[in-house]
């Protein structure tokens, strides 16, 4: 008997806490739920829901996959954090998705804008078009001014702040990175840190 | 019962292996101090990201050079604050998912009561106990009348003193971090300032270095205005001698008054060799304990230390709920 697949998704990049868990290509569960700087204190406590509910442990998952960004820097390290150790301890490969991937697959079709508020006017984008359920990357996540982004966008485009992902569509389409090394596995914060920044700046 | 430790409100992302709260098995440190020192201190985004990148390879050697399995594990002892924030928050979460694998009770335990029980793991605490909490982000006196039993009798209003130490290092252009430069240029040194002695004589047992860091500043400032020459060594002399004083005058007063039968000192600035000397010389009728100096910088050892003796008195342990408070209250 083949070993069946339980794949979990974890993202924390946004202002929801997601997860959701695919059975032998099945979603089975999810959780989707919005949180007020506080992914640190719910997350785990949704994972144990989630997995009990399934009669299952961390010891069942067969493989991970997490999204690293970009997105909220605190939010975005909590989820990697979670997926790395989980990945290391039960000696499970992680596959990484963009995070804006994840929220523009809760788009039903079209050309969608995924957008995390960066403040500013700036804004963590990407665009993706959607067909048929088959999710195609058009633009590279990108930090960028809001207007000037949506200036580059020569055809109708629909803005994604939030929504559930579709994790399905994400399993079918090329937008997943295997991790050949678990221990090094970083988030994509897209920008370097504000001191280093001024440091290259003033070099 | 083997207690695994995990360490990271700072800069340094430390998992340990403890046994009984005493025996180290194995105490892994992952130093970010060199990506700082370009920085003249801890950039709290930079060490965050230091964090999650370092966190699972530290879990692992720790486990692996302490010869164990995670299965053999009875507690998970995390710090859970005081520290920064983002930096916390990976430590905790890694914990937590450490808990949940393997079934095992989880415990968010206080920076500093793991500074204290650092030297716990020399040789066993005994109460009635003072401890001088001295570090980067903390200055504090503390009365135990107890295992996890703590008064605070006095702290920092302002400045902490490691915090002190490296401005006035980074005044004097000494290599990030300034304490344990300036400590050593101490030696070489002549009190010849007589800095002032912050609050020595006040009747509390609170402390205040913000003052006298400023007074050396501006002295420094107003020399090099003059174009007189600055000895480094006087400097850092004359502004460690008034730091030990205040720390060593007020730490005997309440060693006094409150009969306690040892003094512990713990936290980073406890590596410093004039306080050590100066606190050996101070205070002679009850013995004076540092820990060992690779127990004085924040390490998972002392959270494990401080994890097992809290569990072993309160029998209850955290639940995946802990989280990371930046500004936790030891008692």
């Amino acid at each position: 008997m083949t070993k069946s697949s339980k794949t979990l998704f974890v993202d924390t990049a946004t202002k929801s806490v997601f997860l959701a868990l695919v059975v032998d290509g099945v979603l089975s569960d999810q959780v989707c739920r919005e949180g007020v700087n506080n992914h640190s204190v719910t997350i785990l406590p949704l994972l144990d829901d989630l997995l009990k509910r399934q009669n299952l442990t961390l010891k069942d998952l067969t493989d991970i996959v997490v999204g690293i960004g970009p997105g909220s820097y605190t939010g975005v390290r909590i989820g990697v954090s979670i997926a790395k150790m989980i990945g290391y301890l039960n000696g499970i490969p992680i596959r990484t998705v963009s995070s804006l991937a994840l929220l523009a697959s809760s788009a039903l079709s079209g050309t969608v804008v995924p957008f995390i508020d960066a403040r500013r006017e700036n804004a963590f984008m990407a665009c993706f078009e959607i067909q048929d359920g088959v999710m195609v990357r058009k633009f590279d996540d990108v930090l960028a001014n809001v207007e000037a982004f949506k200036a580059r966008l020569s055809q109708p485009y629909r803005i994604v702040a939030a929504g559930t992902p579709d994790v399905l569509k994400i399993l079918r389409s090329d937008l997943l990175t295997p991790v050949p090394d678990i221990h090094a596995l970083v988030p994509n914060y897209l920008q370097v840190t504000e001191a280093e920044h001024n440091k290259q700046a003033a070099a | 019962m083997y207690v695994l430790g995990v360490e990271s409100s700072c800069d340094e992302t430390s998992v340990a292996v403890v046994k009984d709260g005493r025996e180290v098995l194995s105490n892994v440190v992952l130093s970010q101090i060199d990506i700082h020192q370009a920085y003249g201190g801890v950039v709290p985004e930079i060490a965050s990201r230091e964090h999650v990148k370092g966190v699972s390879m530290v879990f692992d050697q720790a486990i692996r050079q302490a010869g164990l399995r995670y299965e053999d594990i009875g507690l998970v002892a995390v710090t859970n604050g005081p520290g920064l924030i983002g930096s916390l928050l990976i430590g905790v979460n890694a914990a937590k998912v450490v808990a949940m694998n393997y079934g095992i009770p989880l415990l968010g335990v206080h920076h500093i009561a793991g500074h204290i029980y650092a030297n716990n793991l020399e040789r066993p605490i005994e109460f009635p106990c003072l401890a001088l909490v001295v570090s980067g982000g903390h200055t504090e006196l503390d009365l135990m009348n107890g295992h996890f039993d703590f008064v605070k009798l006095g702290e920092t209003q302002d400045d902490a003193v490691g915090e002190a130490y490296d401005k006035v290092g980074r005044v004097l252009e000494l290599p990030y971090p300034g304490g344990p430069v300036v400590d050593k240029l101490s030696a070489l040194g002549k009190d010849v300032y007589h800095f002032p002695r912050p609050m020595v004589d006040s009747p509390d047992y609170n402390f205040s270095f913000s003052g006298l860091k400023s007074h050396v500043i501006n002295l420094h400032h107003n020399m090099t205005q003059r174009n007189e020459t600055i000895v480094k060594e006087d400097f850092c002399r004359s502004f460690q001698d008034a730091v030990t004083d205040v720390l060593c005058q007020k730490t005997k007063r309440a060693a006094k008054e409150y009969g306690v039968k040892q003094v512990i000192v713990a936290g980073g600035v406890a590596a410093n060799r004039g306080l050590r000397a100066k606190m050996a010389q101070t205070i002679t009728d009850v013995p004076v304990y540092f820990p060992a100096m690779r127990y004085c910088t924040d390490n998972a050892a002392m959270i494990a230390a401080a994890g097992y003796f809290k569990y072993m008195k309160t029998g209850v342990a955290d639940d995946l709920y802990l989280n990371g408070d930046s500004r936790l209250a030891l008692n």
